[in-house]
C-alpha cells in the first residue's frame, strides 16, 4: 500500500544568554565541570528561581520571526518528576502557559515552498550533564538551569528530506537572530521526531512512535527514512505499530526500542508560585522587536530585488550568516553588489580555504575589501592586479597601501599616456603603415610596445583609444 | 527581655548574657538546635549587638541549618539567607538556630528530630509551632528577638501560647530568600519580640525588596518603631464573630472582652462582623490541601544528591529512594502523600483547584469586609498551650476548624498579622490577633501599641527557674 509520513519535530534549543534561566549563574559550554552554577542550580535548600529578562527577550524575538502570537502574560509551570539531573525534583516550565503560539516557517524544498506550521513555544530550564560510568555516575551541573526553548511544530512535514529542510531553516533563523548556537553536535540543539504512518488519502492519524535525541540533521533525516521504512513493513504484513519511544542507532542505521509507553507519565503540572506572572508591555515588545536582525528571508529578497543579485549569488551569501554580514559591511562602501559579491564569494572565500582560514578569521576587513572593488571599477588597478593586492590584504594590509608599495597603479594620467604613445607611433612608423593599409594586428602590437614603456601600469583601454586617435591623424 | 534594656547592657556583654542564657535553657526547653559561639559583631546599626536567635529553617552560612529534619541534619549552607545579610548589617550576632516542627509542617514542635520544645511558663506543655524554639527562647528572656517563619500561624500560634509578640507582615515584605520552604504561596518571614516597639524596629531591618526573591514588595519600608502613636480614636475595628462564638472557654472571652472595651473607652469604633459559615468550615482543609501540595514539590530538592544525609545505594534512583524513606518522618512522608494526591493530574480539579478557588473566595470575603474596618481582631486561640501529653484536638468541630484555624486567612491573602499577649488563664498566657490591610503594618502596630497599653505585658518574660 502506499502510505503519507507524518512527521512533527520536537526542538529544545539552548538560549545563547549570558546567565541562566532563573539564577545569575554564568554559562560556557566549555568550561570545566561544575564551574558555572550556584545554590540556586544545585537547589539548595531556600534558593528562589528569577527571571532572566535577556532569554524573555530572546524567546520574543524567536517567536516574531516565526510568527507567533506572543502571550504577553509570561507565567511559568513546575513539571515535577524525581531525576538525578533534576536538582529541583522539578522543572520550571511553561506548560499551561507557552509564551508563542501559532506560528510557520518556510521551507524550500528544490523551488518548492512550503509551510511547516508550528504549534508552540515554551521557555523551560536545562538539566545537568550526567555520565554514566562502570559503577559510578558522575554528574556536570554546569548545564543544569540553562535556558532552553522548545519548538514544537505541527505535523505537517512528510519526509525526511521536509524534516531536515525545517531543521536546517530554523537552525539558521535561530542564528541570524543570535538567540542560540544551535550546535547539534554540541547538544545546544537537540530533536525528537514524532512519526506514524497512513493510508494515502486518509485523514486519520496511524499510531505515533517519539524518536529521541537525534543530534545531527543527516540522523534526522536517516531516521525518518528508517523508521517510515520499518513502519511500512509492519503495517503491510497486517501488522500494528506499537506507541514506543525509540533511538537511534548510528553504527546499524536503525531506530531501536528505548521503552514501550505504559500509559503517560503525570508530571503533575502546577503553577510556579514563586515567580508572579510578569506582564510584557506592549510598548516593550514593539521595542524588542524594533531592534531585531534582519531575518535571512528578508535579506536574501533585498539582495535580489534591491541589489540585482541572482537569486544563485543570494543564495550563496545567505547560506552563510557571517558571509552575509559581511556583505552588508562592505555595502556600505556604495560599490557594486554584483562586483563585491564576486570578489566575496570567488575570490576571498577561495584564498580564504586555501588558507585553511575563514570569514570570521580573516584579516581581510570588509571596507577594505569593498575599496578594493571600487579601485578595480575605477580602472585604478586590473581585475588580474586586483587578486594581487588579495592575496596580499590578507596578511592585514590595506589595499591602498600595498599598490602605492607594489607600484601597482594603472597610469590613467592623459598627459603622461599621450606622451607615450607619441613615442611609441615615433618608433614604429612601420606599423603605422601597416595599420593605414588595415592590418588590425598592427594596433595590438603597439598597444604592447606602449604597455612596455610603461612598465604594465598603462590603463590598456585608455592607451588602445588613444592610439587609435592619433594614428588617424598622422 | 527587650532591645532598650539590652542596649543599656555594654556591648561586649550583651552576646555572653544571651548566650549563658541560652545554654542554660537548653535542658529545660530544648528550644535549640545549633548553639553559636562563635558570631563576631560585625557593624554598626539599629540592633548593634543585640543578640537574635533565628529558626531552623533559615539558611546561615557555615552554620549548620537542619530544619529539624533527619535528611538535613549534616547540611551546612553555602550561603546566608537575605534576612541573615540584613540583621548582620544591621549588627545582630547569632545565638541559636532554634527548633521547629520538621520542616516548619506542624503547629505543635513536637515533630522537631531533636525532640519537643517545652513551653517556659510550663514545661509539660508545648509551644506551639513550627516556630517553636524561637518563641520559647523570646519568652523565657534569653533574647529580645527571634526570627521563625508562619505558613498558616506558625509564629502567631506559638506567640500566644507563650505570652510574646508574634509578627507576620505583609506577603513580600519580607524576602523569603534563603529560608527553607514549606508552602510558597503562603510561607512569609516572621518573628517574635516582647513588645510592640522592638518589632516595629525589626520590621525597619527586615523588611524590603530584593532581587532574588520575585515575590519581595517594592513598596516603600516605613521608620515603623518612630511612627508608633497607641491613639485609637476614631480607629474602625471588627471583632472576628466566627472566631469568637466558636470559643467555648468563657475566660478566653472574657479578657477579650476586656481590651475591646478599653479600646471602645479610647475612642476605637467597634463593630461585630460575620463571614460565610460554610467558608470559614472550609479554612483548614483549603490550607491543607494547597500547602502540603506545594511542599511535596517544594521538597524534593531533598533527595541526598548534592548535599543533605545521604544514604547510599546501586543507582542514583536507589540513593534518592533510600535517602527519601529514611530521612523523612512517617508525619512528613504523610503530608507529601496527601500533597502529592491532590496534584494528580486525575484530582487536581477537584481538590487542588478547588481549594485555590475556596481561598479566593475567603480573601475576597475578608478583604471586601476590611474595605469598612482598619482591622480585625480576634483571641489567636480558644484556649491556653496544650499539653505535650495531650491526645489531638476534635478536628470536625467547629472549635477546631474555626477558633484553632482562623489565623491561616493572613497567609491566604498576605495580610499583616500580629498576635500579643492578652493576659492569662491558670497562669498560663493567651494571646489576641490583629489583621490588617495589605501592607498596613504602621496601622496594625498602632493598634497592638494601644492593646499594650491596656494589658501593661510589654516586655513581660516568664523567668524559667
Amino acid at each position: 500500500m502506499e502510505y503519507e509520513i507524518i512527521v512533527g519535530l520536537e526542538i529544545h534549543t539552548e538560549l545563547n544568554t549570558k546567565t541562566k534561566m532563573f539564577s545569575g549563574a554564568p554559562y560556557h559550554f566549555k568550561a570545566e565541570a561544575n564551574t558555572c552554577t550556584n545554590e540556586v542550580d544545585l537547589a539548595h535548600p531556600g534558593t528562589l528561581p528569577c527571571v532572566n529578562h535577556e532569554a524573555v527577550k530572546k524567546a520574543i524575538e524567536l517567536c516574531t520571526a516565526l510568527d507567533l502570537s506572543i502571550d504577553p502574560l509570561v507565567r511559568f509551570d513546575r513539571k515535577n518528576y524525581y531525576y538525578s539531573d533534576l536538582p529541583k525534583g522539578y522543572q520550571i516550565t511553561q506548560q499551561f502557559h507557552p509564551i508563542g503560539k501559532d506560528g510557520k516557517l518556510q521551507i524550500d524544498d528544490d523551488g518548492i515552498k512550503k509551510i511547516i506550521r508550528i504549534d508552540r513555544i515554551h521557555m523551560e530550564e536545562d538539566t545537568a550533564k550526567q555520565f554514566h560510568l562502570y559503577d559510578e555516575t558522575l554528574i556536570d551541573f554546569n548545564r543544569a538551569g540553562v535556558p532552553l526553548v522548545e519548538i514544537v511544530s505541527k505535523p505537517d512535514i512528510r519526509s525526511g528530506k521536509e524534516a531536515a529542510l525545517y531543521v536546517e531553516k530554523l537552525r539558521q533563523t535561530l542564528t541570524y537572530l543570535d538567540v542560540s548556537c544551535a550546535k547539534m553536535e554540541e547538544g545546544s540543539m537537540r530533536c525528537d521526531v514524532n512519526i506514524s504512518l497512513r493510508p494515502k488519502g486518509s485523514d486519520v492519524f496511524g499510531t505515533k512512535v517519539e524518536i529521541k535525541n537525534l543530534n545531527s540533521i543527516a540522523n534526522i533525516k536517516d531516521a525518518i527514512e528508517y523508521e517510515a521504512n520499518r513502519q511500512k513493513e509492519i503495517l503491510d504484513d497486517g501488522g500494528h505499530i506499537d506507541q514506543e519511544t525509540r533511538r537511534f542507532d548510528e553504527k546499524t542505521m536503525t531506530t531501536v526500542t528505548m521503552r514501550k509507553k505504559e500509559g503517560s507519565v503525570d508530571y503533575k503540572f502546577f503553577p510556579e508560585p514563586n515567580i508572579f506572572p510578569i506582564l510584557i508591555s506592549q510598548e516593550e515588545i514593539d521595542h524588542i522587536v524594533s531592534e531585531m536582525p534582519e531575518l535571512p528571508d528578508v535579506k536574501e529578497h533585498r539582495y535580489i530585488e534591491v541589489y540585482g543579485l541572482s537569486t544563485y549569488d543570494a543564495s550563496q551569501l545567505i547560506a552563510n550568516k557571517e558571509l552575509a554580514l559581511y556583505f552588508d559591511e562592505m555595502m556600505k562602501s556604495s560599490i557594486d553588489p554584483k562586483a563585491a559579491c564576486n570578489i566575496l564569494v570567488s575570490e576571498l572565500v577561495g584564498q580564504l580555504t586555501k588558507r585553511g582560514e575563514d570569514i570570521t578569521s580573516t584579516k581581510v576587513q570588509a571596507k577594505d575589501l569593498a575599496r578594493l572593488v571600487e579601485l578595480i571599477s575605477k580602472g585604478d588597478i586590473s581585475s588580474k592586479q586586483g587578486k594581487e593586492v588579495l592575496s596580499v590584504m590578507l596578511d592585514g594590509d590595506d589595499p591602498d597601501k600595498i599598490i602605492e608599495e607594489r607600484g601597482l597603479k594603472q597610469l590613467s594620467d592623459t598627459s603622461a599616456i599621450e606622451k607615450l604613445v607619441e613615442e611609441v607611433l615615433d618608433e614604429n612608423p612601420t606599423s603605422i603603415e601597416d595599420y593605414k593599409n588595415g592590418k588590425d594586428r598592427a594596433l595590438g602590437f603597439l598597444v604592447g610596445q606602449l604597455m612596455k614603456k610603461s612598465k604594465g601600469q598603462a590603463n590598456p583601454k585608455m592607451a588602445s583609444d588613444m592610439l587609435k586617435d592619433k594614428l588617424a591623424k598622422r | 527581655m527587650d532591645i532598650r534594656t539590652l542596649e543599656e547592657m555594654p556591648i561586649s556583654e550583651r552576646k555572653a548574657y544571651a548566650l549563658k542564657k541560652v545554654k542554660g535553657l537548653q535542658d529545660k526547653l530544648n528550644a535549640s538546635i545549633t548553639i553559636i559561639e562563635d558570631d563576631e559583631v560585625k557593624a554598626d546599626g539599629k540592633l548593634m549587638g543585640i543578640p537574635v536567635a533565628l529558626k531552623d529553617n533559615i539558611s546561615t552560612k557555615g552554620i549548620k541549618t537542619t530544619a529539624a529534619s533527619d535528611i538535613l541534619d549534616n547540611y551546612v549552607p553555602v550561603y546566608d539567607a537575605t534576612i541573615v545579610k540584613k540583621l548582620k548589617e544591621a549588627g545582630a550576632i547569632f545565638v541559636s538556630k532554634t527548633s521547629m516542627d520538621e520542616l516548619a509542617m506542624g503547629g505543635t514542635n513536637r515533630t522537631a528530630n531533636i525532640g519537643p520544645c517545652h513551653n517556659p511558663y510550663d514545661l509539660d506543655r508545648i509551644t506551639g509551632g513550627s516556630s517553636g524554639g524561637s518563641a520559647a527562647l523570646v519568652a523565657a528572656g534569653a533574647v529580645p528577638l527571634a526570627i521563625g517563619s508562619d505558613t498558616g500561624d506558625s509564629v502567631r500560634k506559638p506567640a500566644a501560647y507563650c505570652g510574646i509578640v508574634g509578627v507576620k507582615p505583609s506577603y513580600g515584605r519580607i524576602s523569603r530568600y534563603g529560608i527553607i520552604p514549606y508552602a510558597s504561596s503562603l510561607d512569609h518571614v516572621g518573628y517574635f519580640t516582647t513588645n510592640v516597639e522592638d518589632a516595629a524596629l525589626a520590621l525597619e531591618v527586615l523588611a524590603g525588596r530584593d532581587d532574588l526573591d520575585m515575590t519581595s514588595s517594592y513598596e516603600e519600608v516605613l521608620e515603623y518603631s518612630k511612627l508608633l502613636d497607641a491613639n485609637v480614636k476614631g480607629r474602625r475595628l471588627a471583632i472576628f464573630g466566627n472566631v469568637y462564638d466558636a470559643i467555648s472557654d468563657s475566660s478566653i472571652k472574657e479578657a477579650f472582652d476586656k481590651i475591646i472595651v478599653s479600646l471602645e473607652d479610647k475612642g476605637a469604633i467597634i463593630k461585630k462582623v460575620y463571614f460565610d459559615g460554610d467558608l470559614m468550615k472550609c479554612l483548614f482543609p483549603t490550607y491543607f490541601i494547597i500547602a502540603n501540595a506545594e511542599a511535596t514539590a517544594n521538597h524534593s530538592n531533598l533527595d541526598g544528591v548534592r548535599f543533605g544525609h545521604r544514604i547510599d545505594g546501586d543507582s542514583m534512583e536507589d540513593v534518592m529512594m533510600a535517602t527519601r524513606t529514611r530521612g523523612f518522618s512517617s508525619f512528613i512522608k504523610k503530608r507529601f502523600v496527601i500533597g502529592s494526591y491532590s496534584l494528580f493530574e486525575e484530582n487536581q480539579e477537584r481538590l487542588l483547584k478547588k481549594a485555590q478557588r475556596v481561598r479566593r473566595l475567603i480573601v475576597e470575603a475578608v478583604l471586601n469586609e476590611l474595605k469598612e474596618v482598619d482591622a480585625l481582631l480576634a483571641p489567636a486561640s480558644g484556649s491556653i498551650a496544650p499539653r505535650l501529653d495531650d491526645p489531638s484536638s476534635d478536628e470536625l468541630s467547629d472549635e477546631y476548624l474555626i477558633a484553632e484555624n482562623h489565623m491561616v486567612i493572613g497567609n491566604f491573602g498576605g495580610l499583616p498579622s500580629m498576635t500579643l499577649p492578652m493576659g492569662f488563664k491558670d497562669d498560663l498566657p493567651i494571646g489576641i490577633n490583629i489583621t490588617c490591610n495589605a501592607f498596613k503594618e504602621e496601622e496594625m502596630f498602632d493598634i497592638a501599641l494601644a492593646i499594650e497599653d491596656i494589658t501593661g505585658l510589654k516586655g513581660h518574660v516568664k523567668e524559667v527557674l
